[in-house]
């Protein structure tokens, strides 16, 4: 009898050590208890598996140079500054419902109102989300949340550092964080076909291409000034995420900026 | 000997009590200095970042005082060199100082032409941690949205000095300590590789720089 399964199993059996062979290929080797120094460093990076990460990030840089970068300017370049801005407020006011799910699930209800007041007043007077209103005239800014912050809150650990090309610096639980920001993003089940399809990815591309351009002169900066831009990003990352996760003072960035992936205009805001 | 006790012992309590007292107004006063401190500092950066009647080198001049006095030079760098400092030999240790100055200032006047017309403001809330003071500070540009930068203020031998600058929850320092110490392992534990690499880096600053 043929077992038509059989060989397709005999291939994944194959593939599954050499899998595991090239990840652990890409493991930091951890310093020795006789290193305290350089094992406390180690564990403070909480970055095993830095060979493959910088692997990844050097991939993410190729990308970043001929296809992120260029489109991104291309659209500072030609699209005006009010446009840009609209376009901001718009898909941050998409983002409203994950943001108010975690608002709640973190038990948070002061943000939870500011989150749900926003969404009504942007969407009706703001024009669908185009003019931030609520924060212009009622003086309520907006907040990022998102499922990695939440699951931080409920204490889940971070787990090791990763580096994603094109997502950009992370960490298992953000990910998972993402993946259910994804999931459970109601905008997205509407309805099937080409039309919905073309929306739902084109809101991910503009997605992309607006996060970039709001970055474009932060990460210009590390490029240029310094010495090792894959740990200055990891640093700058695992701190600002910390931030973020407690809530601690101004530091989360405006919902209308961030992708929820602790990324985020930072210092570089366009002109209100 | 029962009454001395007593006494002693009275004595005790009101003492601990009125430091009870001063610990809030003395928090109040370091906060008070350091704010004043940073007020300063920043209109002086300000004035020298503004200054249009002078080129970029003299401008650069006038903005390596103002850090140098007011920035904790010595005590970021090695903070920032971290468990290298001991490792590094005291020739390497006086090298690199002298490095980390000129890059912190050479970063710093390479960005003069997007701070012009920069305008900065005390922002509302300080707090006093163990070792130092977190001034709030909001940087104005014009054409971009206001950020916030928190500064932290110490003592160094009776003057309040920077220590870090925190932009948006990431510390400075932090950052940089994390940087550093990746190129020199990264370079088989040789803290001469940094210096080299430090100074590749001034060169290319100041190439930038005259090409402007």
């Amino acid at each position: 009898m043929r077992h038509p399964i059989r060989p397709r199993l005999s291939r994944a059996a194959l593939a599954a050590p050499l899998l595991a062979a090239a990840l652990l290929a890409g493991c930091a080797t951890r310093p020795p208890a006789s290193e305290p120094e350089e094992l406390a460093e180690y564990r403070q990076n909480n970055d095993p598996a830095e060979p493959t990460n910088r692997r990844l990030f050097a991939v993410h840089q190729a990308i970043d140079k001929y296809a992120l970068r260029p489109v991104a300017v291309g659209y500072r370049d030609a699209v005006p500054q009010p446009v840009r801005t609209g376009v901001r407020n718009v898909l941050g006011n998409l983002r409203t419902p994950v943001i108010l799910a975690n608002d709640m699930l973190q038990g948070e209800p002061r943000r939870a109102g500011d989150t749900l007041g926003r969404f009504v007043i942007n969407s009706t007077l703001g024009v669908a989300g185009i003019f931030d209103v609520a924060e212009r005239w009622f003086g309520v800014r907006g907040h990022s949340e998102d499922y990695g912050q939440t699951l931080a809150r409920w204490g889940v650990g971070e787990g090791p550092y990763l580096f994603i090309p094109v997502l950009g610096p992370s960490n298992p639980r953000d990910l998972v964080g993402f993946g259910l920001g994804i999931v459970s993003d109601p905008l997205s089940w509407f309805g099937q076909g080409v039309v919905v399809d073309a929306l739902v990815y084109g809101r991910g591309g503009i997605t992309v291409v607006d996060t970039r351009e709001s970055l474009i002169n932060t990460i210009d900066d590390v490029n240029r000034t310094s010495l090792d831009p894959y740990s200055t990003l990891r640093s700058a990352y695992r701190q600002r995420r910390a931030a973020e996760i407690s809530n601690s003072g101004e530091v989360g960035p405006a919902a209308a900026t961030s992708t929820g992936f602790g990324v985020g205009t930072g210092m570089d805001q366009e002109r209100r | 000997m029962y009454q001395l006790d007593r006494r002693a012992l009275l004595g005790a309590a009101l003492f601990l009590t009125a430091a009870g007292f001063a610990g809030p107004a003395l928090a109040q006063a370091d906060i008070g200095r350091a704010s004043n401190f940073i007020q300063t500092t920043g209109q002086e950066l300000v004035a020298a970042v503004n200054d249009k009647t002078r080129d970029v080198s003299a401008r650069r001049q006038r903005v390596s005082a103002v850090l140098r006095r007011a920035v904790d030079v010595d005590g970021v760098g090695r903070f920032i060199l971290g468990r290298w400092w001991r490792q590094a030999s005291p020739q390497e240790q006086q090298d690199y100082l002298k490095l980390f100055e000129e890059t912190l200032i050479r970063n710093l006047s390479a960005r003069f032409g997007e701070y012009q017309g920069v305008r900065f403001s005390l922002g509302r809330t300080q707090q006093r941690t163990e070792d130092d003071v977190l001034v709030n500070t909001v940087i104005e540009r014009p054409n971009t949205a206001p950020f916030s930068l928190d500064w932290r203020v110490a003592e160094i031998g009776g003057q309040p000095k920077i220590v870090d600058v925190i932009a948006e929850g990431t510390s400075l320092r932090l950052t940089q300590r994390s940087e550093y110490s990746s190129v020199i392992q990264r370079n088989n534990g040789s803290v001469a590789a940094l210096l080299t690499a430090m100074r590749g880096q001034i060169q290319q600053l100041a190439q930038r720089e005259q090409a402007r």
